[in-house]
């Protein structure tokens, strides 16, 4: 199997800078997610990773290969586009094979393959129909099939489930995390959706401004969030962000408010600066209502509105100034109303330095 | 359509009343040639252009095709329709797909200073084809094709990349960026993507070249008389010939049959070709 590296990569389109240094290690077999807002330089880093634009400065190894200078067709990689980009004029079975037959592949050796893949996409009725005859969810198969006809030893997907529905998205995530298990491949994936990078990725970079702002994995990168950025931009609904500052009781605490909660179990990583501006993130079911009698954090808030998703019920309260929202059971949160007692659970809380936006 | 009210009735009649008489009013001259090609020359004399011919003959079509007179060649047009169909094959071929491949390129590569080629294409396009005719003149001459068929080729095809590459540019820029992303990671490089992926989207753009570029060099006058030398002369500068040769009685029915021999193959090439106009075929290509 073989790995990614990036080194340094730089890109500008005229004045804007669209990658600014990114450094960047894909391990053999990892499924990376590139995740961010649109604009952050996601797909111009996997255009460039494929060789699809020129870069201005920097390096891709792949498979410990320098490729900068290579050919997209030279790099060992397979691509799969967000708008399926399949020859309008062929059919799935020439889609599929226009690749080999550009390089030559014997005639017997294309037919296996494309059998093969037809077999694992259970697209095998589709060949011989042209692409707009197939549905989206067929396209993205075939889109898909004919990226896994090349045998590459990395696939590199923009957005590819974008264009389709939310009940077929969510089937082909599946079918995207299966054939990884299976083909045991480096995977490199441009998103948007945090749901999809969460579900599928074994790392997520969350770019932002042409920068990574954290590279890690999920459950790290949704527990830990790195920067007040990426706290804000993983998880849904989003983290609560209630400002602050830091004072020392007898151990560290933070005033919120007119409450004092608590940090003597909270990991510092920068040094503790008391009277410090902070900002202090909780997730919405790190929001509970207080029992009475209950130890920890216990803050007062009124409450605004329900929000019911189904499974949870998003409640949203009033708490001094701030806004804080709690993912509540829809039994709890039935004829919530008024004043109500909320517990924060002090061992999931992150804080973050309002001016660097960092993790303290 | 079932309910009309009267005034409405009235209306319609009226509309159409004026349709068909403004329709009549503009076919009346190609009326009048067709009828006066089908006419003896006595009847030409005696009666009103307006009065159908009383037993209409092909002879002056035959004669125009095949005896009229040029000076002192009595070949008929169909010398110059053969050299009109010389100079308009590869022309029209070569041309289109110049075009075309200039498009491609300009839409789908990067190519140093597209957009400064594009303006220059774009002002040719407007620059009127008097304003070059002597240079191009000395240029054609100094190499040695002046007055030739390579030559007179050689101008059409000039004279039609500009808006050829124009028309395929805005075309192809209309294609998704992806497809030719795709094929590159495929392997596939400028001339294969060109080939396999391009041109067999491109049918109905192509017809569309096609027929404005046919049109185009059929009827061309100008350029003929002066690039295509005597040998070459195209049928548009023969029917001039013919229609103004001054030697002894004017056929007028010989005449208008040559004009409209002339005149009928880019107008069964509309026919034909109409159709291809209005089909969408990159439908469904991309995004669902």
């Amino acid at each position: 199997m073989i790995g990614v590296v990036v080194r340094g990569l730089s890109k500008s389109f005229g004045p804007v800078q669209a990658l600014r240094g990114i450094d960047l290690v894909v391990e053999p077999g990892d499924f990376v997610v590139l995740l961010g807002p649109s604009g952050c330089g996601k797909s111009t880093l996997l255009n460039a990773i494929a060789g699809l634009d020129d870069i201005d400065a920097g390096s891709v190894q792949i498979g410990g290969v320098d490729v900068t200078q290579r050919e997209p067709s030279e790099r060992g990689i397979a691509m799969v586009f967000q708008s399926y980009a399949l020859y309008p004029t062929m059919t799935v079975r020439r889609n599929l094979s226009f690749g080999l037959r550009v390089r030559s592949v014997p005639k017997t050796e294309i037919e296996r393959r494309v059998a093969w893949v037809s077999e694992l996409l259970q697209i095998g009725g589709l060949l011989d129909r042209k692409p707009s005859q197939l549905s989206g969810g067929q396209r993205q198969r075939v889109a898909i099939g004919r990226a896994l006809v090349q045998q590459a030893k990395v696939f590199l997907l923009d957005e590819p489930l974008s264009n389709l529905d939310a009940k077929l998205r969510t089937e082909m995530r599946i079918e995207l995390k299966r054939l990884h298990q299976s083909l045991g491949a480096t995977i490199i994936y441009v998103t948007h959706d945090q749901i999809e990078a969460m579900t599928l990725a074994t790392r997520i970079a969350v770019m932002r401004d042409g920068r990574i702002e954290q590279y890690a994995a999920p459950d790290v990168l949704y527990e830990r969030p790195a920067t007040l950025f990426v706290a804000g931009f993983v998880g849904s609904p989003g983290m609560n962000f209630l400002s602050g500052s830091l004072g020392r009781a007898s151990t560290p605490v933070a005033r919120i408010e007119t409450d004092t909660i608590p940090l003597d179990s909270y990991p510092f990583r920068a040094a503790f600066a008391e009277g410090g501006e902070v900002v202090l993130g909780i997730r919405p079911e790190h929001v509970s209502l207080a029992d009475p009698g209950a130890r920890g954090s216990v803050i007062e808030a009124e409450t605004l509105f329900i929000e019911p998703m189904g499974a949870d019920t998003l409640v949203w309260f009033q708490y001094g100034s701030q806004r804080i929202s709690a993912r509540l059971s829809p039994q709890r949160a039935r004829g919530l109303s008024g004043k109500v007692r909320l517990a924060l659970d002090i061992d999931q809380i992150s804080l973050f330095d309002p001016t660097t936006e960092r993790r303290l | 359509m079932s309910a009309l009210t009267a005034p409405a009735r009235i209306g319609r009649f009226g509309l159409y009343a004026f349709l068909i008489a403004t329709a009549l009013f503009f076919a009346i001259p190609l009326l009048v040639v067709i009828s006066t090609s089908l006419k003896s020359l006595d009847e030409i004399r005696d009666f009103s252009i307006f009065v159908p011919p009383s037993s209409p003959h092909f002879s002056a079509w035959w004669k125009a095709w095949h005896a009229a007179c040029t000076g002192l060649d009595c070949g008929g047009v169909h010398v110059g329709f053969w050299n009109s169909v010389r100079i308009l094959i590869p022309s029209v071929t070569l041309s289109v797909l110049a075009g075309a491949l200039n498009g491609y390129a300009l839409s789908h590569w990067k190519v140093r200073g597209a957009d400064l080629i594009l303006l220059a294409l774009l002002l040719g396009a407007f620059i009127p084809y008097q304003v070059i005719l002597y240079p191009l003149v000395k240029i054609t001459s100094t190499i040695g094709i002046y007055s030739s068929l390579p030559g007179i080729i050689a101008v059409h095809i000039l004279f039609g990349l500009p808006v050829m590459t124009l028309l395929f540019r805005n075309f192809y820029a209309g294609l998704p960026d992806q497809l030719v992303k795709a094929a590159r990671v495929d392997g596939a490089g400028f001339w294969r993507i060109f080939a396999s992926v391009m041109l067999p989207l491109s049918v109905n753009i192509l017809i569309v070249a096609t027929i404005l570029q046919t049109t185009g060099i059929w009827n061309d006058y100008l350029l003929g008389l002066i690039f295509a030398g005597r040998e070459n002369q195209p049928m548009t500068v023969q029917l001039n010939a013919i229609a103004t040769t001054s030697t002894g009685e004017i056929e007028y029915n010989v005449n208008m049959a040559a004009a409209l021999l002339t005149a009928l193959p880019p107008l069964l090439l509309y026919f034909a070709s109409g159709r291809f106009f209005v089909r969408g075929i990159t439908a469904g290509a991309v995004k669902g």
